[in-house]
């Protein structure tokens, strides 16, 4: 699958990476080349995937020593290991003899990963413990240093675990900081305050840039153009007519937050007309009752706003799943839907959550391939080159900015993608 | 013969407990043609009311999906939604349109206590046509899949009770299925 390319390159004109957004006090511009220059992405992998802190695994994909799970930094493979003593290991995918990948199942669980070349083996924390024929090196020969290289640091918040390849910077817990509150919220419908990752997972491949995913996942403009068959499905079922669902769309905020995270909120409540949570508590009094055992009525209403949550860069919490955006190259990108339980709820209740994920996403759902087939024409359309800039200003007039410096935006404002830009020019410079 | 002349599998008698494999055949390569033709409503029409449409990530029995996440799992409303949404709604992830082409093959058919079982293997090519306007477009896929259908009778009719499509990529990065497979 190729998009259709011209041969205009950012190389043409040389702009600096930073001259790419431009923002005013009014207004909000992309370059075109944001998103279609290769030379962006192989510098957005360098200075946002690989000096940043990126969302690798959950706990719950990991949960017992031996198991591993491979993922990507950027794309820079990895592998993601619980050692014996229970601790995580972030690894570089790479043999240290002649590079060969060690590990190449996406999960399993394994005491050592030993290299397929020519079998040098490492333990669960990366350590190399075995050479072969080790009589072909010197019997001095080093190999405390030759172990699988590790991510200089990882950190782990509420069960998800992040790395970062650089040794300096701010911890996970400054960078998260912005969006702690709202982290908390969206683990807290679990009454245990957890969630656990089930086995199998949605991928969906698209021909276009990663950032088109990152930029559409707490976009509330869209809903009533990209998703009217949806809102008509919902009408046939009986659930909701379509003009109640476009009066509910309105309400609620889209928030831009401080180091590139966001979230689109959609009104909770306790009237289960309006909101998940509030129907599962009058359909399952046991969650009602959990729920109320850990917070009062204030935070319970708090917790039941539906969040879109994004983490910068890479990780979005949906109501449903962690969704995991992987770039592969300028206009090639995989994103994976991690679909997780809550602890401690009644099983109907996740099996119905479960039921409502496939009903909308996946390559077979009657909402996400609607907006995959946009990633696709965007990507398209930024061949129109004659056209270098693109608008992302909608709400700036009316948007506000409250005492923890969060901009907030009518629920369909471009207010949190302009804070994903901020920190993006912020990285590139 | 026209296409909408022909008509479903004749069943021997009504108190039959299997089917011939021509006779599976038949039923599989009408299925076939239906979706290949557009024919949804139709198609719709072959399940029992109870039917499982289900195209697994990893195989297994369809008793172990509720507790996991499939490509789809497909009762008789999410049926009837997916085939209203697909041809009545403006739906842009079919705009341009799926063309299909259906092959089934290696079709074995077993009879157990609750009525024929059939094992067959599946081959859809799929194809949404498009120019420079619709990246993405204009590339023949072709779908490998493995099937079990399980069927009973109602009102003298075979009908299927379970349609289950393991397809090779099951577990692998899919773009748009938003078509019936
Ligand atoms: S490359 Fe791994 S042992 Fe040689
Ligand atoms: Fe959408």
């Amino acid at each position: 699958m190729e998009i259709r390319k011209t041969g205009l390159k950012l190389a043409k004109s040389k702009p600096k990476f930073v001259d790419l957004v431009r923002e005013t006090e009014d207004t909000f511009d992309l370059h075109t080349e944001i998103k279609a220059a290769p030379e962006v992405f192989d510098a957005e992998m360098l200075k946002i995937f690989e000096e940043g802190w990126v969302f690798v695994a959950h706990e719950s994909q990991v949960p017992a020593p031996g198991d591993y799970k491979t993922s990507t930094i950027g794309t820079q493979p990895i592998v993601v290991s619980r050692n014996e003593d229970g601790e995580i290991y972030v690894l570089l995918n790479r043999c240290r003899h002649r590079g060969t990948v060690v590990c190449r199942a996406d999960t399993g669980h394994s005491n050592f990963f030993r290299c397929p070349y020519h079998g040098w083996t490492y333990a669960n924390d990366g350590s190399l413990v075995g050479m072969a024929m080790a009589e072909g090196w010197p019997k001095d020969f080093d190999r405390s240093e030759l172990g699988l290289k590790k991510a200089a640091r990882v950190a782990r918040y509420r069960g998800l675990i992040f790395a970062s390849l650089a040794e300096e910077g701010p911890t996970l817990e400054e960078h998260l900081a912005p969006a702690k509150k709202y982290i908390d919220a969206w683990f807290d419908r679990s009454p245990l305050g957890s969630i656990s990752v089930i086995p199998t997972a949605h991928k969906y491949p698209y021909p276009g840039n990663w950032k088109w995913q990152a930029e559409n996942g707490y976009d509330g403009y869209h809903g009533n153009f990209v998703h009217e068959s949806w809102q008509r499905v919902l009408e046939l079922a009986g659930e909701a007519p379509v003009s109640d669902i476009r009066k509910f769309r309105r309400g609620g905020r889209a928030v831009g937050l401080k180091n590139g995270h966001g979230l689109l909120e959609r009104p909770g409540g306790l009237n289960p007309a309006a909101s998940w949570a509030g129907r599962m508590m009058v359909t399952h009094p046991e969650y009602a009752v959990a729920l109320r055992e850990n917070f009062d009525e204030e935070y319970i209403d708090y917790v039941s706003s539906r969040r879109n949550i994004f983490i910068f860069p890479n990780l979005y919490l949906f109501d449903t799943h962690l969704r995991v955006i992987n770039p592969v190259t300028v206009d090639s990108t995989e994103v994976y839907l991690y679909v997780y339980g809550l602890d401690g709820v009644p099983e109907e209740m996740n099996e119905g959550r479960f039921r409502a994920h496939e009903r909308f996403y996946g390559p077979t759902g009657f909402g996400a391939p609607d907006d995959v087939e946009i990633f696709v024409s965007n990507q398209t359309g930024g061949n129109a080159r004659g056209v270098e800039w693109s608008i992302y200003s909608r709400g700036m007039h009316r948007e506000t900015v409250n005492e923890e410096g969060e901009f907030e935006g009518h629920s369909t404002d471009e207010a949190p993608v302009r804070a994903f830009y901020r920190e993006w020019k912020r990285c590139m410079a | 013969m026209t296409n909408t002349e022909v008509t479903r599998t004749a069943t021997r008698s009504p108190e039959a407990t299997t089917i011939t494999r021509a006779e599976a055949e038949a039923l599989l390569f009408l299925e076939c043609r239906m979706l290949d033709e557009l024919r949804y409503e139709e198609w719709l029409t072959l399940f029992t009311d109870d039917g499982l449409y289900w195209l697994p990530i990893v195989d297994g029995d369809p008793e172990d999906a509720p507790k996991l996440i499939s490509i789809l799992y497909d009762d008789a409303q999410r049926r009837s939604e997916r085939v209203y949404r697909t041809l009545h709604t403006p739906v842009l992830d079919q705009a341009p349109r799926s063309r299909t082409v259906h092959m089934v093959t290696n079709v074995e058919v077993f009879a157990t206590a609750a009525g024929p079982r059939i094992l067959c293997n599946m081959l859809v090519s799929e194809l949404r046509p498009g120019g420079p306007q619709q990246g993405g477009l204009n590339e023949t896929r072709i779908l490998p899949a493995r099937c079990e259908y399980r069927l009973r009778q109602v009102d003298g009719e075979w009908r299927i009770t379970l349609k289950k499509v393991l397809l090779l990529e099951a577990d692998q990065p899919l773009y748009n299925l938003a078509f019936l497979i």
